[in-house]
């Protein structure tokens, strides 16, 4: 049978080895969390507690500015000893709540637990922004947004992302291993929000027992499970709308466009603990691994752990670390230290030695045509990103610069070592600058 | 040779009867002001009055929708002309000049990470503010270099930008281009300037930079008038800048430079001496 | 027809008047560095080429041989191109002020372009009929225009690289013209004429 997947696309090798055989393990917590206000797409939260409050896992600790925004929660109980802005996974200092933990790690009493078959969508959807639940695959989108599409959108297909295509990453692999049961409860409460039956979870064929495990559990609750050919980045959203319904999502616009939600496995885990338990998103499963780790492992983390602890725990640094990443090696952010924090789109921490990347200046393009060939959106990278190199902003937008998802199959494949992924994001920059002004 | 003379004629008539219609059926009104006015300007279509050319300022002017004041390339002598073709008064301005107020070249200050990507300082800057570990310092990368209409921008092969002082119009493009605010216009008759745009503390700039200003204060004690002290940063006071060459020698970091000894070490510029002219040519 | 065919094929492609003639250089390259102008520079050109050769056609055939002073050719087809040109030069001011500005001196400069003058000259030469005359110079002005049109398009294309610094400018333009030309040379050939 030949597995269903996208026009474009690369094989990275997957060096999932390190970790796929890894049992969940939980990461003690750290001794002080430093959690900051900005972690997820949309605007910050705005911290509403100050030092010397005594705080609960789980309390709201800085508050949603905005639709597009959610509240951000104390991960375990203690105090606040500083509010400052403090060295965030973006690369700068931004404000950020740094409690102390007491130990006890006890959840706030006034969390409600409720049963999802009492409640309708609105109040579901509700419960969502509260816990704060946002795409967990990494780019951190605010799930209750993705669930209200405007009415005259019909949604009809409920896709669950399950693919995992980034290199190194393990996480999702494991949780669709070992805890199965939360994520076919959240999605039978995202199908009553979005009062739809058609629901797909969709498996890159290099995890056939999470495939196997979750037919046989699927199957019961009406959702199907479909194995997918094995590329990258068939876990981007509308590479995996493209894969499993066929459908393409118009340029410029959004999966509803084409009567399609998107949602990552372990988003539904979160929405399931978030209405059955009450709590909010304070933690979350991460691979840790790479050559630079003495044992590469997954962990529930806490969200506010700083990576170095989480290092400690997988046994400490293997040689020297030439490269800190944070997420997967394809689109992760380098880090610049091991002292920020894990936070909400921390879906691994990847460390490389010196050496084990390649380092060579960018030479010049030779028209080979291999990053045209990978782009699953069908673009010109090395087009655009000469029109990135001499700022043509218009000639860039004609050549739909902004439908770039920054996958970085172009920049992996690019023989130059060209950042094209980088020129591309440049000049994107640059058509919004122009749209703003006009 | 009557023939050869009428028939030329005649040609000549005809196409003279035609062109004269002609003029009249697709006559074009031009202000000859806006004319005038376009010849004056330097032409160097750069943008500073926020026209997209030269043409497009003339006509501007002419209609008296923009200030006949805004062609800084062009200098007080383009001013006057205006001034002159428009009949009114000029004001006199300043000649200014843009000046990197950094030394701290890759050499001298330190880096956060290694920048492999794209040569352009406003994109490095996205990626965790830029490579450089000060916060202010000049990144290097070019991006002025490459917006200036004049050529005046020279980048050192030790990665900073050094601004000819003869050639720099005043334009201000490389002061929109950066991304870290580094370069500054002063006015062209000051030749001493603070080369430094680091407001962190001393012990701070020391770990990162060789040459950054640590607020030490000394410049404003040697010349209290011709210094101010902000935020840990000195800077020369433009309006009383007569004597603070006499703190360059004082200064620990080394990070005072007079423009009129020559340029910054490390620039090919460094073996010319710049004309120290308090007024450019017309 | 089929001569007339000839006549046209042979102008546009064989015997380019740009890159196998080397006339009208000057528009060529001054002209060239976007399409859209190119374009214009090229109706601009179709057009005064076409009208050149019909006035001109009708003077020697009606005024200069009928009078005996063809030695007065030249003098009277410049007068008449120069007037042709003025006209075109008012026309496009009036109508499109844009493409009256991108084409700045070239557009007074047709006066003087070699390949209108060559066309009149040489369809009196090749003592063409009227009717050929005219598909000679539409054929002329369309291998012009055409290119201008390619050059136009490959300058565009080359701004984009990272041309060496002793190469910028009207170097890499020659150089670029030099192999458009070596490619029209491949029509050599195909029309005898």
């Amino acid at each position: 049978m030949s597995l269903k997947t996208f026009a474009g696309g690369l094989h990275p090798p997957d060096s999932k080895a390190y970790s796929e055989h890894k049992a969940i393990e939980i990461c003690p917590l750290p001794d002080e969390l430093v959690i900051p206000a900005a972690q997820h797409i949309g605007a910050p939260a705005e911290i509403c507690v100050s030092v010397g409050d005594l705080v609960k896992k789980g309390q709201v600790i800085a508050k949603p500015k905005g639709f597009v925004s959610v509240p951000i929660h104390a991960s375990t109980s203690g105090e606040v000893i500083a509010v400052e802005p403090r060295l965030h996974p973006m690369g700068r200092p931004l404000p950020s709540v740094v409690i102390k933990a007491d130990g006890e790690d006890q959840w706030d009493e006034s969390l409600e637990q409720n049963n999802p078959e009492n409640l309708d969508a609105e109040a579901l959807k509700k419960i969502l922004w509260n816990a704060g639940i946002v795409g967990m695959g990494g780019a951190t989108f605010p799930a209750h947004v993705k669930l209200s599409p405007p009415p005259e959108k019909k949604i009809d297909t409920l896709i669950l992302n399950g693919v995992e295509c980034e290199p190194y990453l393990t996480a999702d692999h494991r949780l669709m291993l070992e805890e199965s049961e939360r994520i076919i409860d959240g999605i039978n409460i995202l199908r009553k929000i979005l009062s739809i039956d058609t629901a797909v979870v969709g498996i890159e064929a290099n995890k056939p027992d999470a495939i196997e495990k979750l037919t046989a559990e699927c199957a019961p609750h009406n959702i199907t499970v479909m194995a997918l050919e094995v590329k990258y980045p068939q876990g981007a959203e509308k590479q995996l709308i493209d894969a499993v319904t066929g459908r393409q999502v118009p340029s410029g616009g959004l999966p509803m466009d084409c009567g399609v939600v998107v949602q990552n496995v372990g988003t539904a885990a979160a929405i399931s603990d978030a209405v059955r338990l009450g709590h909010p998103l304070v933690e979350r499963i991460a691979t840790v691994t790479g050559p630079g780790i003495k044992e590469p492992k997954n962990l529930k983390i806490t969200i506010g752990t700083p990576l170095s602890h989480l290092v400690e725990f997988c046994g400490g640094l293997e040689g020297e670390p030439g490269k800190i990443i944070m997420g997967g090696p394809m689109m992760g952010q380098t880090q610049l230290s091991l002292e920020v924090p894990a936070i909400r789109g921390t879906s691994g921490l990847l460390i490389f030695r010196k050496g084990d990347f390649s380092t060579k200046p960018a030479g010049p393009c030779i028209r080979c045509g291999r990053c045209i060939s990978v782009c699953p959106i069908h673009l010109q990278p090395t087009t655009i990103a000469t029109y990135a190199r001499l700022d043509m902003v218009d000639e860039a937008e004609n050549y739909h610069a902004l439908d770039c998802i920054e996958c970085g199959s172009c920049t992996y494949i690019c023989p130059a070592t060209l950042p094209l992924v980088q020129s591309i994001r440049h000049i994107k920059g640059g058509i919004m600058a122009k749209r703003r002004k006009s | 040779m009557l023939t050869a003379v009428l028939c030329l004629g005649g040609i000549g008539l005809v196409a003279a009867a035609t062109l004269g219609a002609a003029s009249k059926k697709f006559a074009v009104e031009v202000d000859p002001r806006e004319a005038a006015i376009l010849d004056a300007l330097p032409g160097a279509n750069c943008g500073a009055c926020g026209e997209p050319g030269c043409s497009g300022y003339a006509k501007g002017v002419a209609e008296g929708r923009l200030a006949p004041t805004l062609c800084t390339p062009g200098g007080s002598g383009t001013i006057q002309a205006i001034a002159d073709i428009l009949g009114i008064e000029a004001v006199a301005t300043t000649p200014q000049v843009a000046v990197v107020l950094c030394q701290g070249d890759n050499e001298k200050a330190t880096s956060k990470y290694r920048y492999l990507g794209l040569s352009d300082c406003n994109a490095a800057q996205k990626l965790a503010d830029g490579p450089k570990t000060c916060p202010g310092g000049c990144l290097g990368l070019g991006s002025c270099a490459n917006a200036c209409p004049f050529g005046a921008i020279e980048m050192t092969p030790q990665g900073l930008a050094v601004i000819n002082r003869d050639k720099c119009t005043g334009c201000e493009k490389c002061v929109s281009v950066c991304p870290r605010n580094v370069i500054k216009m002063v006015p062209k008759d000051a030749t001493v300037h603070v080369l430094c745009n680091s407001h962190d503390k001393g012990a701070a700039v020391r770990k990162y930079c060789q040459v950054g200003c640590i607020g030490c204060n000394i410049c404003k004690k040697t010349v209290p008038e011709a210094y101010q002290i902000e935020n840990f940063l000195a800077r020369v006071d433009y309006e009383h800048h007569e004597d603070a060459a006499q703190a360059i020698e004082k200064c620990p970091m080394k990070c005072i430079h007079d423009f009129s000894t020559g340029y910054p070490a490390g620039s090919r510029l460094a073996t010319t001496k710049p004309e120290t002219s308090k007024q450019p040519a017309a | 027809m089929v001569s007339l065919l000839l006549i046209l094929v042979s102008a546009v492609f064989v015997n380019n008047f740009v890159l196998a003639r080397f006339l009208g250089i000057c528009p060529f390259l001054g002209v060239s560095k976007k399409v859209e102008t190119a374009i214009g520079m090229g109706m601009a050109v179709i057009f005064v080429m076409t009208v050149a050769s019909v006035v001109t056609w009708f003077i020697q055939y009606f005024v200069l041989i009928p009078f005996g002073i063809e030695y007065l050719q030249t003098i009277a087809f410049i007068l008449v191109i120069a007037s042709l040109v003025q006209l075109v030069e008012m026309i496009i001011q009036k109508t499109s002020p844009v493409l009256y500005q991108s084409l700045g001196i070239f557009l007074p400069l047709i006066t003087t372009n070699c390949a209108v003058l060559g066309v009149a000259v040489l369809s009196i030469q090749k003592s063409y009929s009227f009717l050929e005359s005219v598909v000679f110079a539409l054929g002329a002005g369309l291998g012009f225009t055409l290119a201008m049109v390619l050059f136009a398009g490959l300058r565009e294309r080359v701004e984009l690289c990272p041309v060496p610094n002793s190469f910028r400018g009207t170097a890499i333009a020659l150089v670029t013209a030099g192999l458009l030309s070596l490619a029209f040379m491949g029509f050599a050939g195909l029309v005898k004429g």
